[in-house]
């Protein structure tokens, strides 16, 4: 019976064009991966999520901002979201110290043991290093007078003009001691009473407290402000786009960035294999070219255009006249400090 | 049953599981968060007690919603009046005028005003281009600044509500005490005045308590003294992960709501239907 064979054959055909679809469908893996946002997500889009889903099919979903709090609550209801996220240096030991972590698979991300061993740690990697510093509007100050430390930023009389600084004791304290006279190597233990008397004197100076890493340069760029703390890579994308604004390394905190997978993550395989692409010298060098945010990439630093190099703060005069963020020190005392901090601001 | 309770118990069923799941269950969610942290405490309602930081903030979040909702009703009742004793037409443009910035969308009015009070912003600019001053004013991250623009977003919720009682309102009752002798500045304190008292009464109930929420606007355009409640939530939801003390402060936000409307119930009559 011709019509029963062709129905039949038809079923059979359909049945496998289904089983077909569904194994392609499971082959489009999405990876998420959480970053800080803004213009740095849309470089690293371009430069390492776009190529690596064209190398290995697998597709790249990127969210912002990065926040300990939102990892707590996905590994704890269960209801993982990420499957990489960047860290900051007291969020990674505090997710350490309550096992909000995968442990990571060195075989996949780093096979041929490029990265130095003290950039990698059995639940994390350390992918950047960045520096709070000074950014000022160079519009506003003459010729290459404008702020070279915290003690020009405290002083209104000389550089006047309204500032802003993060609404966060975190660096803030650090920054003050500096302005204060404090040497960078006996920054630790941070005399609080002190650093905060010093605010004081700035806080009737400050209309704004940033606390993101686009407010920031916003306000620079608006003129609200004519000097504030940046991370300082967000202030290169402006410099090429022609806007007045200059950073200032003195008294600069270098700080470390890492990544983390969170545990109960549902791609952790996948997001190793992005981790080993991040690592490829080549599209490094682009990157920091775009964005001084070095990596402990094996290799970069000696292929790199001089003029380039000098905007990292891993570059050694530069980070001669940064300071070393301690965020060991910070992770105890975070939350007590911020307290404090909320408690100051408000009067 | 009788068939028409039946009835009007089917017609409520779906809005209310819809209400039961969306609004009340999340409710006991935020309760138990309040109490069990995770075992059952008290302590973050002992924090609440003891935590300058909320009293401030608590403090200043009513102060805001008195002086704003005072403000609306002084500023927003003559345009009422001025709408409800104007011809149809001219009327009618009138209510579009003030709805449309209305239906605009809170947070494109919340950046306009960044923009209108910014240092390099406009009033700067015609302040400082009329000589009036010679360096810009600091007009943005102020508590002038959150006032103007809560002012601006909650005055036309005031407007209707006084408007929808004011066009009520029976002329003959005016023109009654005119013939017996009323000045107008009479007629209109003795009678017009208390019959539009219900529309101001549930203009500044509502405004009030939309005021005691409000969070984009004090967050973009306030100081960092126009700390409000709101924004003390997130702070502790987002930053400190203490979501028990969130609760709490929520639950503070919850009370305050429904005593605000406690309090309309008790102070505006009810309206009796007239004739």
């Amino acid at each position: 019976m011709t019509s029963m064979t062709l129905t039949r054959r038809t079923v059979a055909a359909a049945a496998f064009a289904a089983g077909f679809v569904a194994l392609s469908a499971q082959a489009q893996t999405t990876i998420v991966i959480n970053g800080s946002g803004g213009s740095l997500a849309q470089i690293i889009t371009r430069i390492y999520e776009e190529p690596f889903t064209k190398e290995t099919g697998i597709k790249v979903r990127s969210t912002a901002p990065v926040s300990l709090p939102k990892m707590k609550a996905m590994v704890e209801s269960g209801n993982v979201e990420w499957d990489l996220t960047e860290l900051g240096g007291d969020d990674i030991i505090q997710a350490r110290k309550n096992g909000w972590l995968t442990p990571i698979d060195w075989n996949i991300v780093d096979p041929d043991k490029k990265l130095d061993p003290q950039w990698r740690m059995a639940d994390g990697m350390v992918t950047a290093t960045f520096s709070t510093v000074i950014a000022y509007r160079t519009d506003k100050f003459p010729e290459g007078k404008g702020p070279k430390n915290w003690a020009d930023f405290w002083d209104v009389k000389q550089f006047p003009g309204p500032r802003s600084l993060q609404n966060s004791p975190v660096g803030n304290l650090e920054f003050a001691l500096l302005a204060d006279g404090v040497p960078k190597d006996k920054l630790y233990p941070i005399d609080v009473d002190r650093a905060f008397k010093k605010l004081d004197q700035l806080k009737p100076h400050v209309p704004v407290w940033w606390t993101t890493g686009a407010q920031h340069v916003q306000l620079l760029v608006d003129g609200e402000v004519v000097m504030t703390s940046v991370w300082n890579g967000r202030i290169s994308p402006l410099r090429k786009e022609g806007k007045p604004v200059a950073i200032s390394w003195g008294g600069g905190a270098l700080q470390l960035s890492y990544w983390g997978i969170p545990k109960g993550a549902k791609h952790p395989t996948e997001a190793m294999r992005y981790m080993k692409g991040r690592l490829d010298p080549v599209k490094g060098m682009e990157f920091v070219s775009l964005v001084p945010y070095p990596g402990f990439i094996p290799g970069l630093i000696e292929r790199l255009d001089p003029a380039v190099a000098q905007d990292l703060p891993t570059l050694p005069a530069n980070v001669e006249a940064q300071f070393e963020f301690d965020a060991g020190w910070w992770a105890e005392r975070r939350a007590a400090l911020t307290e404090r901090w909320n408690a100051w601001l408000l009067q | 049953m009788s068939r028409k309770f039946a009835r009007t118990l089917l017609l409520l069923a779906p809005g209310a599981i819809l209400i039961g799941f969306l609004f009340l269950f999340p409710l006991f969610g935020i309760l138990k968060l309040s109490l069990f942290n995770p075992g059952f405490t008290t302590e973050s309602f002992e924090k609440l007690a003891t935590s300058a930081v909320a009293m401030l903030v608590m403090e200043r979040t009513f102060v805001l919603a008195l002086t704003v909702t005072a403000l609306c009703v002084v500023t927003g009742y003559p345009i009422a009046y001025y709408l409800a004793t104007s011809s149809p037409r001219w009327r009618t443009i009138l209510v579009y005028l003030i709805l449309l910035p209305f239906w605009t969308s809170i947070l494109i009015r919340t950046y306009t005003w960044m923009v209108v009070l910014g240092r390099e912003g406009l009033v700067n600019s015609v302040l400082q281009w009329t000589g009036l001053t010679d360096a810009p004013v600091q007009l943005l991250f102020t508590g002038l600044a959150v006032h103007l623009a809560m002012v601006q977003i909650l005055m036309p919720i005031v407007i209707i509500t006084c408007y929808s009682t004011m066009i009520e309102i029976d002329e003959g009752l005016i023109r009654a005490a005119r013939t017996l002798g009323a000045t107008p500045a009479q007629a209109f304190a003795k009678v017009f005045l208390p019959l539009s008292m219900p529309g101001v009464a549930t203009g500044a109930a509502m405004c009030f308590i939309l005021s005691l929420g409000f969070y984009i606007t004090p967050a973009l355009l306030g100081g960092r003294r126009n700390v409000m409640l709101s924004n003390l939530i997130d702070f502790e939801v987002h930053q400190t992960l203490n979501w028990s003390f969130a609760s709490v402060l929520a639950l503070v936000l919850l009370a305050a709501t429904l005593v605000s409307l406690g309090l309309f119930r008790l102070v505006a009559p009810r309206r009796r239907d007239q004739g």
